[in-house]
């Protein structure tokens, strides 16, 4: 046994002590409580997904053709085929409503402010490459919802000025759905955007580790208990419970709420009722409300807003003198969030 | 080498100018060709991304024009499946006395369908509407007045044709499934 352990040793050269010292970093001690420790739950989901979806795409097949009845195998015949997409499914809707409240955490602790506003950027970018992500998803079925998903996104992409067509011929390889769409999607969701949401969880996690956690003013602070903890064991131990929870929950969801299959794509006929997946429900709403060119211009203008929000924030408080003024927009902007999305969810039409 | 020197005349200096000056040149040089090689990459990439073909679609006969008074249509199936109205609305002889309405919603491309209680077309996908002419009536289409698109139609040795598109991806994908 010595002797294997020397011979990793000589091998690997990082002795216990130096990764000890490598990972330590000090953890404020408001990570005690679960809700701050939400940004380690997307990542944490990302791992199950990526597990489950290269399960599934031993047996998924990117064409038209043959897409609907690949994922139909997976569901009604492959072993465990329901229970492993049952959790891709879940997985994604998790992660989506994690990275959602990891962000709602950032932005109402403030904790985007300067020096950390590069990290709320690529925080942004993560957003929209998992929302992404999830769209690409749920475009591979190729039931109803994954075509007129697809075309509705590809044509609204396409109202974008200057860029939209563009955009709109690379996403769908073709002014309309065709044969080769399809793969497209696979390719994006498959490999591009997870080898890109990993990069960006790489510098972001970097960036963390670079500035420390940022701290939280606590009103009832108890100075006699120390302020900081150690990152390991002490926080790991919570991620890893965290963790736990998180399975037990996605297996409940995925036995007790198991992925289904809608009709099969039908390009000559939009279902009567027609709606994209939760996370675009706000977005869904909003072109309804509004012509196409208000929708798409105001929906970018919101997306730039958010991405300089640290430096919008800045601004605004040297205008207002009102150091809590992001926390109001963020209050109201929620409630347009939440407004929105129920709305569109307990109407047919 | 020139670290041993100790005084330096004219000819030496004019070899250190020359030496950085082509240090900087064969620096520059392969700086170029490296962007120029790598870039021109990315741009075949770009390319390759970008879909080539023209659109799916053929001119498709749909009859002569004395089979339709004013004010009468016919229902036309084209290859893909999709099903287009076409109607006489002038009694002259062009094209421009036939309309052929696209179930297509020129809103975001969602198929619209004829709801007979309610007069109208109706897109399910964000509520739009539109009467009979294919006029939007109510939602989207109606704010940014977009009428149901048209497919283009042509009157040549007395035959009335319409573009239409040939193929369906879901409509194929079942014929080889």
């Amino acid at each position: 046994m010595n002797q294997i352990g020397d011979w990793l040793a000589e091998r690997i050269p990082v002795s216990g002590v130096q990764l000890h010292e490598l990972t330590n970093e000090p953890v404020p001690r408001h990570l005690k409580r679960w809700w701050f420790c939400l940004g380690g739950t997307p990542a944490y989901l990302f791992v199950v997904q990526i597990f489950t979806g290269i399960l599934l795409a031993f047996y998924y097949q990117p064409a038209p053709e043959t897409a609907y009845e690949s994922v139909r195998y997976i569901t009604e015949q492959a072993a465990f085929g329901w229970f492993l997409r049952g959790l891709h499914k879940w997985g994604a809707t998790l992660m989506i409503a994690a990275v959602i409240l990891h962000q709602m955490r950032v932005y109402f602790t403030a904790a985007y402010r300067r020096p950390r506003e590069l990290n709320w950027v690529i925080g942004m970018c993560l957003l929209l490459a998992t929302l992404l992500t999830g769209f690409t998803g749920y475009s591979l079925v190729f039931e109803q919802l994954s075509y007129w998903g697809a075309t509705v996104a590809a044509n609204i992409s396409d109202a974008v000025p200057l860029v939209g067509n563009t955009a709109k011929q690379l996403l769908l390889a073709g002014d309309a759905y065709n044969a080769r769409t399809l793969s497209r999607f696979y390719v994006l969701h498959a490999a591009v955007l997870p080898a890109t949401i990993i990069l960006l969880v790489g510098v972001h996690i970097a960036l963390i580790r670079l500035h420390g956690v940022s701290e939280l003013p606590e009103a009832d602070a108890d100075d006699e208990q120390p302020r900081h903890f150690n990152f390991f064991p002490d926080h790991l131990l919570t991620e890893l419970s965290i963790g736990l929870v998180l399975m037990i929950l996605l297996s409940a969801l995925a036995t007790i709420l198991p992925a289904t299959m809608g009709p099969r794509a039908d390009a000559l006929t939009t279902p009567e009722v027609i709606k994209p997946e939760w996370f675009f429900y706000v977005s869904f709403r909003w072109l309804k409300l509004f012509s196409l060119t208000f929708a798409v211009l105001s929906t970018g203008f919101i997306l730039a807003a958010m991405f300089l929000w640290p430096w919008i924030d800045w601004a605004l408080r040297r205008l207002t003198g009102w150091e809590d003024i992001s926390v109001y927009i963020g209050i109201v902007a929620t409630f347009l969030l939440v407004g929105l999305t129920v709305w569109e969810a307990i109407v047919a039409h | 080498m020139s670290d041993n020197r100790t005084e330096t005349g004219p000819a030496e200096e004019g070899a250190t100018a020359r030496r950085g000056f082509l240090q900087h040149a064969a620096t520059g040089v392969m700086a170029g060709g490296l962007v120029a090689g790598y870039g021109m990459l990315a741009a075949q990439a770009a390319r390759f991304l970008f879909p080539t073909g023209s659109r799916d679609t053929a001119w498709q006969f749909v009859c002569t024009p004395s089979e339709l008074q004013v004010g009468q249509s016919l229902g036309y199936v084209a290859p893909s499946g999709a099903k287009v109205v076409v109607a006489r609305q002038g009694a002259g002889e062009e094209a421009g006395d036939f309309i052929a309405l696209s179930s297509v919603c020129p809103h975001l491309g969602c198929q619209v369908h004829w709801e007979a209680q309610n007069d109208r077309f109706f897109c399910p996908c964000h509520n739009g509407a539109f009467d009979a002419a294919g006029n939007p009536t109510e939602g989207p289409p109606a704010t940014a007045n977009q009428p149901l698109t048209r497919f283009p139609l042509k009157i040549e040795n007395g035959l009335l044709y319409i573009e239409v598109p040939l193929h369906s991806v879901t409509s194929q994908a079942e014929n080889r499934a």
